[in-house]
Parts: C-alpha cells; sequence; structure tokens
C-alpha cells in the first residue's frame, strides 16, 4: 500500500523528471513553432489565422517592432534562438542583419520562382537588394514597398508646385511654423543629405557636413512640430496644424487617404542631387533568422505569403496599405478594390520609383545622426 | 526557538530574495557594464574606455537631462499646489465622498496612459474639441497650446496626479486634530498652522507624492512626445534614440546611468529623513 508520505515523494520526483526533460522536449518542438518579428501588418490574425488553420498543431506568433533598429536589437540581445523570421528594410537586412549573420540565406531553389510573377522592378533581374552584396546567396523575399520622402496636404501645396519645388520647399521661410518633421530618425537623417544636396550613400566631405549641418539646424528649429506617431502627425496635417511633414510617404499617409482625405498625399521630388533623383525608396525584406534550432514553418510561412490572397492582406494590413512587389501578377491586382489602390497612389507609382534611389547603408550615419540629435535638441 | 524561527524566516525569504536581485539589480549591472564600454560594440567584452560620458558632454546631452529635471521639479511643485487642497478635504472634509473622487481618480488609471494623452491632443489641436467647437459656434479661434513645453508640463500633472494626491492625503490623515485646535487656541493663524504644524506632521507623505511624482516625471517621454511635439527633447527620448536609430548601446546605458544616478540622489536626502512606517501606520 502506498502511503500520502510515498505518493508525494513519487510526485515531486516525476515532476522534477519532466522538468529535466523539458529542454530537450522543446528542442523537438521548435517545427511547430514560428516566431516572426515584423512590421505591423504580418501580424494580423486575418494573415495568420490561415496558416495556423493551416498548421494546426504549430504556434504560431508574430510581434511587430517600432522600427528596424528595435527589432534588430532584439536579435542581438538574445533573440536569435527566439524568432524564426524578421522582416525590416533593404538597407538593414543587407547592410547590417546580413553582415553580422543575424540571418542565413532562403533556397533559392525554392524561391527564385516567385521574382517572377513581381512587378517589373523586381522581376527582371530579381530585385538586387535581395541578395547578398556579391549576389550568390538569397537574403529574403521582399513584398511591401514605397517611396519615402514627405507628405503635403494639397489643399494647402499643391502636388505640382510640391514635385517642382522637392526638398527646397521645407528650406522656404514662408513655411516656418507650418510644417511638422516625422522623427524616424535615420529617415531625417537621409532626407536632410537630399535636401543640403548630396547622396547620403556616399562617404561625406567636410564640405557637406557643414551644409547638411546649417540645413539641419534650420529644418529642425523651424518645425512646428516633430513626432515619431504616424497618426498624430496625420492628424495635425488634416486639422490644419500644419501644412505638410518632413519624411513621409505612402506608408504614412495611406491610412488617412483610404479615410477620404485624398487630399492628403506621399511627394516625390522631381529632380535632386543624386543623378537627377531626389527620392528614396524603401523595400521591406523578410529573412529567416539564423536560429541556431530553426523551424521548418519559417520558409513555409514566406511561401504563404506570396499567395496572391494572403499578399494583398499583408498589402493592407496593420492601418496602412502599401504597394507590393507581387502586383506585377494580374491576379494580385485584381483583388484590390478602387480606393484601395487610390490610397497607395498606384496612379504614380512607376513614374515616382523611376525618380527615387535605393535606401542603403550611409556610411557617414554616426557622424550625420550626431549633428541631426544636437540640432533636434535646439 | 526564536533563533531557529528567524532562520526558517530568512530560508523562506531566500528564494524571492533571490529573485528580486536577479530582476533588479542585475540589468542595473548590465547597464553600469555597457555605459564604460567603447562606442557602439555590443558585448561587454570589451576593455572599457568610458568615452560615452564624453560624448555626452561634447554633443550637448546634458542640456536634455536638465530640461528633464527641470520639467519634473516644476510638474512637482505644481501637482503639490493643486493637489493639497483636494487632499486635505478627503483626509479632514469630504467622509464619505471621499471614496467617490477615490474611485474616479483610479479609474483613470485603467487607461492606457498614451491613449489618455491621445484624447488631450485631440482635445486641445486646431479644430479639435475645443478649438473646433469655439470655431463653429462663435467664428473666434486661438492658437493652440500644443506642441510647447507649458503643454508637456500640463500631460505630467494630469498623468501623474494620482501618485501625488494619494500620499498627500495619507500624510494630511496622520495631522491629529488636537494639534491643529490646539495651535488656533493659542492664537495662530491660517498660514501659520498650515506651515509650522500640518506640513512638518504630514511630511511622510509630502515626501512619498513628492518623490514618487518626480521620479516619474523624470523618466516621462510621452508626453513631450504627444503633447509636446518634441518641442522639448527630454532624456528619456535620447536614450530611445541612442538604443535604437544610433544602435550605440554603451551611449544609451550612460544616459541612462547617468539619469538612475542623478535621480537616486535627488531621492534618497528626503528619503533618508523620513519614517515610512509612520505613513504606513506602523509606527512601534
Amino acid at each position: 500500500m502506498i502511503t500520502r508520505r510515498q505518493f508525494s515523494l513519487g510526485a515531486a520526483g516525476l515532476a522534477g523528471l519532466s522538468a529535466l526533460a523539458l529542454p530537450g522536449r522543446s528542442l523537438a518542438a521548435r517545427n511547430d513553432q514560428l516566431n516572426i518579428l515584423c512590421w505591423e501588418g504580418y501580424n494580423s490574425d486575418d494573415v495568420l489565422n490561415p496558416f495556423r488553420e493551416r498548421h494546426s498543431g504549430a504556434t504560431v506568433r508574430a510581434e511587430s517592432g517600432t522600427s528596424d533598429p528595435e527589432m534588430i536589437n532584439r536579435l542581438r540581445a538574445g533573440g536569435l534562438g527566439q524568432w524564426d523570421l524578421i522582416n525590416v528594410n533593404q538597407a538593414w537586412a543587407r547592410g547590417v542583419m546580413f553582415k553580422e549573420q543575424l540571418i542565413k540565406p532562403l533556397n533559392k531553389e525554392r524561391f527564385l520562382p516567385y521574382f517572377e510573377k513581381m512587378s517589373p522592378e523586381f522581376a527582371n533581374p530579381p530585385y538586387a537588394m535581395a541578395f547578398s552584396p556579391d549576389g550568390t546567396d538569397l537574403m529574403g523575399m521582399p513584398q511591401r514597398y514605397g517611396a519615402f520622402n514627405f507628405v503635403v496636404n494639397t489643399d494647402k501645396i499643391s502636388l505640382d508646385m510640391a514635385e517642382d519645388q522637392g526638398w527646397n520647399l521645407f528650406l522656404d521661410e514662408g513655411l516656418k511654423g507650418r510644417y511638422g518633421v516625422l522623427t524616424y530618425d535615420n529617415w531625417n537623417v537621409m532626407h536632410l543629405c537630399m535636401t543640403a544636396g548630396f547622396d547620403p550613400f556616399q562617404p561625406v566631405s567636410e564640405e557637406n557636413v557643414g551644409k547638411y549641418t546649417e540645413v539641419a539646424k534650420q529644418i529642425m528649429g523651424n518645425a512646428r512640430l516633430m513626432t515619431d506617431d504616424l497618426v498624430a502627425m496625420n492628424t495635425a496635417l488634416i486639422n490644419g496644424e500644419v501644412d505638410c511633414y518632413f519624411t513621409g510617404g505612402v506608408f504614412s499617409c495611406s491610412g488617412a487617404r483610404y479615410d477620404g482625405m485624398t487630399n492628403i498625399r506621399g511627394i516625390t521630388p522631381r529632380s535632386g542631387p543624386v543623378d537627377g533623383k531626389g527620392g528614396i525608396v524603401w523595400v521591406e525584406i523578410t529573412s529567416a533568422v539564423n536560429n541556431p534550432d530553426p523551424s521548418s514553418l519559417a520558409e513555409d510561412f514566406l511561401e504563404y505569403v506570396q499567395e496572391p490572397e494572403i499578399a494583398k492582406l499583408v498589402a493592407s494590413g496593420g492601418g496602412t496599405l502599401n504597394p507590393i512587389t507581387q502586383m506585377g501578377n494580374p491576379e494580385v491586382m485584381a483583388l484590390f478594390d478602387e480606393d484601395q489602390l487610390d490610397a497607395m497612389q498606384v496612379d504614380t507609382l512607376a513614374e515616382e520609383l523611376a525618380r527615387c534611389i535605393e535606401f542603403e547603408e550611409v556610411p557617414s550615419y554616426d557622424q550625420l545622426l550626431a549633428i541631426y540629435v544636437e540640432a533636434r535638441r535646439g | 526557538m526564536e533563533r531557529l524561527e528567524r532562520r526558517m524566516g530568512l530560508l523562506a525569504a531566500l528564494p524571492i530574495g533571490l529573485l528580486l536581485m536577479v530582476s533588479f539589480i542585475m540589468p542595473m549591472v548590465v547597464i553600469a557594464g555597457f555605459a564604460i564600454m567603447p562606442q557602439k560594440v555590443f558585448e561587454l567584452a570589451h576593455m572599457p574606455d568610458f568615452s560615452s560620458f564624453a560624448v555626452i558632454w561634447e554633443q550637448g546631452y546634458y542640456k536634455s537631462l536638465l530640461r528633464s529635471l527641470g520639467l519634473a521639479f516644476l510638474t512637482t511643485a505644481i501637482l503639490f499646489v493643486v493637489c493639497w487642497p483636494l487632499a486635505y478635504g478627503m483626509a479632514k472634509v469630504f467622509g464619505r465622498f471621499t471614496l467617490v473622487i477615490t474611485v474616479l481618480v483610479v479609474l483613470l488609471l485603467f487607461v492606457s496612459e498614451n491613449i489618455r494623452l491621445f484624447g488631450w491632443n485631440l482635445t486641445l489641436m486646431k479644430g479639435g474639441l475645443i478649438e473646433g467647437h469655439l470655431r463653429a459656434w462663435t467664428g473666434l479661434s486661438f492658437e493652440t497650446p500644443l506642441y510647447t513645453w507649458p503643454a508637456i508640463v500640463f500631460g505630467m500633472c494630469y498623468v501623474y496626479f494620482p501618485f501625488m494626491l494619494f500620499p498627500l492625503a495619507q500624510g494630511i490623515a496622520l495631522v491629529p486634530d488636537d494639534a491643529r485646535l490646539a495651535a488656533m487656541d493659542m492664537g495662530a493663524g491660517p498660514w501659520r498652522i498650515l506651515f509650522e504644524i500640518e506640513m512638518p506632521l504630514a511630511a511622510p507623505g509630502i515626501v512619498v507624492g513628492c518623490l514618487l511624482t518626480f521620479v516619474l516625471s523624470a523618466g516621462a517621454v510621452a508626453e513631450a512626445k504627444l503633447l509636446g511635439g518634441r518641442s522639448v527633447v527630454v532624456l528619456t527620448d535620447d536614450v530611445e534614440s541612442a538604443f535604437t536609430y544610433a544602435q550605440n548601446w554603451p551611449l544609451g546605458s550612460a544616459l541612462s546611468l547617468m539619469l538612475i544616478v542623478i535621480v537616486a540622489l535627488i531621492a534618497l536626502v528626503p528619503i533618508s529623513r523620513i519614517d515610512l512606517d509612520a505613513i504606513m501606520g506602523r509606527r512601534k
């Protein structure tokens, strides 16, 4: 007969043994887990639930970050073993994560065919920034993208004038106290370079540092408001607190446009200092994290988001609407209604892309960021 | 027997003590470690060079620190003046109505700080609840107070109001009515009673309320972002930028450490002078 004391001892022993067995079990269970670190959109239930249904035994979790570097910090701070996929912009994917082996190459045989159905800018040849600098490894899959420069209320500043003036618009003393700055610091730095008249993606000369400092002080000093919250910024624009904002584009204003405020518009300058171009385009790259204990679901999910219905959900998820590379496929285009396409400024998309250069690593970033931070502090 | 009990007590407290050590002390140690590392490294296995402190001085980060501390002082002072009469009423006058006030103030805390601040943003902005209605009804308009430093102080006063009110009410409850009446009988005026009887006797509550408000305000960031439109860049904003966009963990850690040390020093002096047991009603 077992006494209560013996039973308790046995139960405690079993509990101890099962605790010891946990690590082994969790290793074996990695293929039943998928953890995604992403910009908002991929983490919506609309996108995730059909995948969860297909893999009913798996735990699929997605968490959105507030900026590219914030998400990369999570990998650096011991998150390599926790995450399976990460979704950041092209410069951070190639310039930082691939270089530091935070991400690993994808299976080219499995994913290269998807490039054929993408928009021409990404299909022929397959989008170069999705590959390692030497062009051999496929670092990730491009999906959402958009020109990101500045945003105006076209009732106050005409589209033609904004495109024509470009970055000089913000140097006009008449605009003092009538514009905002969306403080996405790294973008602000690149846009200040453009405004100062030089290429942010080339090492900066002493002369240009001087111009940049002057421009940074003027633009930060004359701004009516600065915020990193795009909803607060759009609200200020709609209510007439400001007429335009420095740093922004379809990503930041499409939500307001879809709500009927089509007078709010992302602008790409007609001209600029880099071979006549003054705009910059971001392209999100979704990559497999270099997890020492990888989940096979990571590549399955990347393949899943290429499907037309799911790609459309990604484009319209998370309160913003953004063009996607899969729009080269007529089947995908047919899924969007007119209002959604208008919110994404699809009418001028190709034209705006032609006026943009790629978002790359900024070689003098540390120096320029320090000047920017000081100017912002006033 | 008593010794055994004490030893058992210590033993029983050990797990939670260790947990608190790991969760409170370890992050501080890591921050202090990164603060002395060379710029832009992501591990602690480097030769310390203390360069972040030079950067803080050279690039004027101390300005943000002074602004954060200045705003926190101002918020604390305003809240003290605003909360004293209400706290007095709650402790001495309102009776059962005190419960209603307590519930109303506590209800505020159930809503996220960011949502409450965004509500003020919509209320105060051009075309918002106040200016929009005024313009529609009377045709008059005014420049909104948003995106200025007073808007930040207003936001902090609004958010940290309960943290001053409740300790003050607790402190005032410690003042015996007899002491006040005796002072009145001996001819003391209301101001003299306030400064020489009530405030000294309510000191534990005043210190706790002021400390809570000051420490929270010094570390606040949402008010400056949402209501202040970053018209004032506070130190916590700089910490966030250093860790994220600058990818400079040592600089972010040094800035955090500087704020923690200065706020701790400011807080330690009054804490060492009050009897926390008194305000908790456990005076032996």
